[in-house]
C-alpha cells in the first residue's frame, strides 16, 4: 500500500505542476516578446500592430519556407518556358473548347462513367505500384475496388466501391514509387501536350504506359482480321491508343472545365507557377 | 536500501509520464478548440455559397467578413515576399505592398469560389506541429473528387489562432507566391513587382 501512495501523489503532483510550467510559460514568453518590443522599438513606427514582430518570432517562419534566395537547378529553362506557352495555347486554342463541345452534347452522368471506366482500368498501374510500395493495405483495396466495380458497377462505368463501400482509390505511379525509395525528381521538364513534368517522372512514363490497357487497344470491327499497316508514318496499333488516349482526355477535361483558368490567376509568371506546383505537389504524393 | 531505491525508479517513471501526459492533455484541448474555430468559419462559407436568398456580391461581401478573422492577410504578405526582401522596403512600400498583394489574394479566393457547385466540406484532424503552430486537415468532397486542404494555424500575441498559410493538395500558397515573387526580383526591381501588382489589381477588377 505504501508503495502506491507516493505514486499516486507524485502523478498528482507532477500532473499539476506540468500544467502550471506549462501555462506559467506561455504567460512568460508574452511578457518576453512584449519587452522585447518596448525595449527595441521598431525603425519604422508606423508599421501596424501585426507587422511588428520580433526577428526571432519571424525567423521561426522564414524556416518554414525556402529560402527566397534560393536557386532551382533548372537548365531547360529556356525550353520549359517556350513549351508552357506552346501548351496554353493547345489548351486554350484546342482543347478547352473541344470539352465544353463535348461537355455540351454529352449529360454529365455519361462523362462521369467514361471517367469511372478509364480510372478503372488504370488498375493495374495502381496495384503494382501500391505493391512495390509494400502498401500492402492499398493494394489490397484496390484489388477490391477493381472486383467491385468490374462487376456491380458494370465494367467500371459505376463506383460501387467508392459509393457503397466507402473504399477510395490509391493513386499511385511509378514515379510516386521511385521517389519512395528516395529517387530525386531531377530537373523540370515541360513536355509537350502532357505538361509539367521531371526526369524522373519523364522516364516513369514508359513503365507507366506498359500497364495502361488503353496502349493495347485494337480497333477490331466484328472479327475482321486485325488491321495492320501504317497510316502516315504510324502504324494503326499506336494511332488506335492515341484516339482513345485524346477520348479520354476530352471527357476528363469535360468534367474540370475552368479550374485550369482559375488556377492560372495565382501565377505572376506561369512557367516558374506551374512548375512549382507540380514539384510541390508530387513532392506530398510521394510523402504519403 | 534495494526497496527504496526502486520506488524511486517507480517515482520518477510516474514522473516522466505524468508530465508528457499533463502537457497533451492541455494542448489537447485548445486544439480541438482550434479544429471547432476552423470548422465553424468554413462551415459559414459553404452555408453562404448555399443561400439563395443572396445575390453575388452579397456571398463575397459576407464571405470575407467571415475569413477575414480567420486569416492573418499581412503576415501572409510577408512570408510571401520574404524577409530579404520585405526589409527592403519603405514602410510606405510594405503599406503599399501589403495592400496589393491582400487584394490579389481575395480576389483569386474569390474567383474559386465561383467553380463552387456542390462541395462538402469535412474537417478532419487538428494536430499541434510547435508550441504555436496548429494544422488543421480539411477535405473539400465532390461527387467524384476529393481536394486535400490544410489550413496553417500560429498563435498571434493577442492570443487568437490565425491562419498564416493554406496547403491544397500538398500546394502551399505562401511557398509558391514566395517563390515567384524571389524570381522575378531577380530581374527586376521591388518597385517594378509593385507597379506589377497594381496593374494586375487593376486588370482583375
Amino acid at each position: 500500500m505504501p508503495k502506491i501512495i507516493p505514486a499516486y501523489l507524485t502523478f498528482i503532483i507532477i500532473f499539476s505542476i506540468s500544467i502550471l510550467f506549462v501555462k506559467g510559460q506561455v504567460v512568460f514568453s508574452q511578457e518576453n516578446t512584449q519587452e522585447a518590443s518596448n525595449t527595441f522599438p521598431l525603425t519604422d513606427s508606423s508599421a501596424d500592430d501585426e507587422g511588428g514582430f520580433e526577428d526571432e518570432f519571424e525567423d521561426e517562419f522564414e524556416d518554414e519556407f525556402a529560402d527566397s534566395g534560393q536557386e532551382v537547378f533548372d537548365p531547360l529553362s529556356g525550353y520549359n518556358r517556350v513549351m508552357t506557352g506552346f501548351n496554353d495555347g493547345f489548351y486554350f486554342f484546342v482543347l478547352d473548347p473541344v470539352a465544353r463541345g463535348y461537355r455540351w452534347v454529352l449529360p454529365d452522368m455519361a462523362r462521369r462513367g467514361v471517367k469511372n471506366f478509364f480510372h478503372n482500368i488504370l488498375f493495374p498501374l495502381r496495384f503494382v505500384n501500391n505493391a512495390l510500395q509494400l502498401k500492402a493495405k492499398n493494394a489490397g483495396e484496390e484489388f477490391l475496388r477493381f472486383s467491385i466495380n468490374s462487376t456491380i458497377g458494370i465494367l467500371g462505368f459505376w463506383d460501387p466501391a467508392k459509393d457503397l463501400f466507402g473504399l477510395e482509390a490509391h493513386e499511385e505511379d511509378f514515379g510516386q514509387t521511385l521517389g519512395y525509395y528516395g529517387v530525386g525528381g531531377g530537373f523540370h521538364v515541360v513536355l509537350p501536350f502532357l505538361g509539367p513534368s521531371n526526369l524522373r517522372d519523364m522516364f516513369s512514363l514508359y513503365p507507366d504506359m506498359q500497364m495502361d490497357p488503353v496502349n493495347y487497344v485494337e480497333k477490331r470491327p466484328y472479327n475482321f482480321p486485325k488491321q495492320e499497316g501504317e497510316y502516315l508514318g504510324v502504324s494503326r496499333p499506336t494511332l488506335q491508343a492515341l484516339e482513345m488516349k485524346l477520348f479520354k482526355t476530352v471527357n476528363n477535361e469535360s468534367l474540370r472545365i475552368g479550374q485550369y483558368e482559375n488556377l492560372k490567376k495565382d501565377a505572376i509568371e506561369l512557367y516558374p507557377f506551374l512548375r512549382d506546383v507540380y514539384e510541390q505537389n508530387r513532392a506530398k504524393l510521394i510523402r504519403e | 536500501m534495494q526497496a527504496s531505491k526502486k520506488i524511486i525508479i517507480n517515482m520518477l517513471l510516474v514522473a516522466i509520464f505524468s508530465f508528457s501526459l499533463g502537457t497533451t492533455f492541455l494542448f489537447a484541448d485548445e486544439v480541438s478548440e482550434i479544429r471547432e474555430m476552423t470548422k465553424e468559419k468554413v462551415d459559414h462559407v459553404i452555408i453562404t455559397l448555399k443561400d439563395d436568398k443572396l445575390n453575388k456580391e452579397e456571398k463575397k461581401e459576407e464571405i470575407l467578413k467571415t475569413i477575414d478573422g480567420l486569416f492573418d492577410f499581412n503576415l501572409m504578405a510577408r512570408l510571401s515576399l520574404g524577409k530579404k526582401f520585405w526589409k527592403k522596403l519603405s514602410s510606405e512600400g510594405r503599406n503599399e505592398f501589403t495592400e496589393l498583394f491582400v487584394e490579389k489574394l481575395k480576389q483569386s479566393y474569390l474567383d474559386k469560389l465561383d467553380l463552387y457547385t456542390d462541395e462538402e466540406v469535412v474537417v478532419d484532424e487538428a494536430k499541434l506541429i510547435k508550441k504555436k503552430r496548429v494544422e488543421v486537415l480539411t477535405y473539400l468532397v465532390s461527387k467524384d473528387d476529393k481536394m486535400e486542404m490544410t489550413y496553417k494555424l500560429y498563435k498571434t500575441k493577442k492570443n487568437v489562432w490565425m491562419v498564416y498559410d493554406v496547403d491544397v493538395l500538398g500546394v502551399s500558397i505562401v511557398q509558391t507566391y514566395r517563390s515567384q515573387f524571389s524570381g522575378v526580383l531577380k530581374k527586376e526591381s521591388l518597385e517594378k513587382l509593385i507597379e506589377r501588382l497594381r496593374s494586375s489589381a487593376e486588370l482583375g477588377s
